[in-house]
């Protein structure tokens, strides 16, 4: 199957390093979350792969060939770069006449896939009365025009409703399913965690995390448990027996760091202390990555962006 | 596998008939010379013809004055969409060979602009006679067939030229505003003082196939072949700069 792989990627503008000796693969069969503040070299790494922009040095691959020596590069590879990157004069059936016939690609693959991305009744319409949501859904229907075995997403669920954005969601799963090689960045922690099975994590042009998204966590998760119990007191003195520091919070809940479910599962047993609820509790992909980022300095100064989109 | 230039030139064929400001300046080649034409030759044709000095022939002709400004929307207009949000990244992702886009593109722009030029120098000429009554002249009569096929050539030159232009500036409101008062004032001012040097302008070179006899240094081919030299820049130009820069 087909692989991205960046290879000691570089490149410049001007004086400014956008990527910086970057190196890593996107395998098949999962989806592989691309994250990183604006600015971090998400888009350029993705244009570079496209060989849209020219690398200063290292190299991009797709199953070991730069992706402009593909033949029907629609074929093998699907992209969604930017929503707006459309003729607005353009149909959106026009718009992706076009790229389907460049591509040889059966002009009926068009109609399937304004169904698939959910425009089916607005082909006809000219993009430029579209909404963000829309021209995003337009943007993955072109990724999608040549059954790609590679789909690269810059942002796609940006401007999509909540339905949109579950869509998008199911869809990454399902290409990611069928075997795919699927790359999709974000700056939205929850929503790369609703999908992801593998994080690629920049952070001013370099790697910084090249993991399973589950090692993550853990890697970056202090252990504790969250519990609820009929009678506080007894275990909290049990607790503070055996050494923990379990702290009240304002639900009523009793939060113990440190501990695992199986220690305070025994020890409320052996007690015989009724226990309402016990949970352990896992970072989230948010927490982790804002634990990653204090430790990294040179994200010191690099406020978490908000919801604006990358240039 | 190697992608199809026949596919290619249908994508780019495409793109043309599907952004109405782009297939409407190549409509607007051909009406709005035809419309100059009728008007023309309506009014005042026979009491132009009547002039000491005139030229029958380069009157016929007179009316691709405006088709060319069209043909020159054409040409910078289908470029310059490319140019528009991005889209070009869409393209070249489609086509990633930028000289196999770029060629491709031209050639349907050139093709394109070259049918439509032939057929509004040919309507145009035939169709301004009709109005000229006793000052008519005829397709047989001596340089009428070379400078109809000649306004045809010369039409889709000035685009490619404005495509070639547009290709290195990226915009076709800088094109516009370079070539229309280019060619509306200082080739019309200076073409008028500068004499020798003026002939090489790519308009007035190139309407010297118009003309029924030689005038000045440069033959009627020859000028066409100085309008030939500048779209050949233009387009070389083009090319280089989307070779060398980011998309």
């Amino acid at each position: 199957m087909t692989s991205i792989d960046v290879h000691e990627l570089t490149k410049d503008y001007g004086t400014k390093r956008a990527v910086d000796h970057l190196t890593f693969s996107v395998r098949p069969g999962r989806v592989t979350g691309f994250l990183g503040p604006n600015g971090a070299g998400k888009s350029t790494t993705m244009r570079l792969v496209l060989g849209l922009d020219r690398a200063t040095g290292g190299s991009a691959t797709i199953g070991g060939r730069p992706y402009t020596s593909l033949g029907n590069p629609l074929r093998r590879v699907g992209a969604l770069l930017d929503a707006q990157a459309a003729h607005g004069s353009r149909t959106a059936r026009n718009h992706l006449l076009t790229l389907a016939a460049s591509n040889g690609i059966a002009a009926g693959r068009v109609e399937e896939v304004l169904v698939e991305a959910g425009l089916g009744s607005v082909g006809g319409r000219r993009i430029k009365t579209f909404s963000l949501g829309m021209r995003q859904r337009l943007g993955i229907a072109a990724a999608l025009i040549g059954d790609p075995e590679v789909v690269m997403l810059d942002e796609p669920s940006n401007g999509l409703d909540p339905e949109g954005i579950i869509w998008i969601r199911e869809l990454v799963r399902k290409l990611a399913g069928e075997g795919r090689t699927v790359l999709v960045s974000s700056h939205l922690m929850n929503e790369t965690s609703s999908f992801a099975d593998h994080l690629v994590v920049l952070g001013k042009g370099r790697l910084l995390v090249d993991m399973p998204m589950r090692d993550f966590l853990e890697s970056r998760s202090r252990p504790g448990v969250r519990l609820r119990t009929t009678e506080p007191t007894r275990l909290r003195d049990a607790l503070l027996r055996k050494g923990y520091e379990p702290a009240q919070g304002d639900d009523g809940c009793w939060a113990v760091a440190g501990a695992s479910a199986e220690e305070i599962g025994v020890l409320a047993a052996i007690e015989g202390i009724p226990l309402l609820e016990l949970m352990a509790e896992q970072a989230t992909l948010e927490e982790a990555y804002l634990d990653l980022t204090s430790t990294e300095t040179e994200f010191a100064a690099t406020k978490f962006p908000l919801a604006d989109q990358e240039a | 596998m190697t992608m199809s230039t026949t596919a290619v030139l249908h994508s780019e064929w495409i793109k043309i008939k599907s952004v109405r400001s782009v297939s409407g300046s190549l409509i607007a080649v051909f009406a709005a010379t035809l419309f100059v034409t009728v008007f023309a030759s309506s009014t005042v044709g026979q009491a132009e013809a009547d002039n000491p000095g005139n030229d029958p022939l380069f009157s016929a002709f007179y009316a691709l004055n405006f088709g060319q400004i069209a043909a020159i929307s054409f040409g910078a207009t289908a470029l310059s969409s490319e140019f528009l949000n991005g889209a070009l990244r869409t393209s070249l992702t489609a086509v990633p060979s930028r000289s196999l886009f770029y060629v491709a593109k031209m050639a349907v722009v050139g093709g394109l602009a070259l049918v439509v030029g032939l057929i509004t120098s040919f309507a145009t000429f035939l169709v301004g006679q009709l109005f000229m009554g006793e000052y008519a002249i005829r397709l047989e009569e001596p340089g009428a067939l070379r400078a109809a096929f000649g306004g045809g050539v010369y039409l889709a030159l000035m685009a490619l030229f404005a495509a070639g232009l547009t290709a290195v500036l990226r915009s076709a409101l800088a094109v516009l505003s370079l070539l229309i008062p280019f060619i509306l004032i200082v080739s019309f001012v200076v073409g008028g003082v500068a004499g020798g040097v003026a002939q090489y302008f790519p308009d007035q070179a190139g309407q010297l196939v118009l003309h029924a006899h030689q005038e000045g240094g440069l033959g009627p081919w020859t000028g066409l072949g100085v309008t030939a030299g500048w779209a050949g820049v233009a387009l070389v130009a083009g090319w280089w700069t989307l070779r060398k820069r980011d998309a």
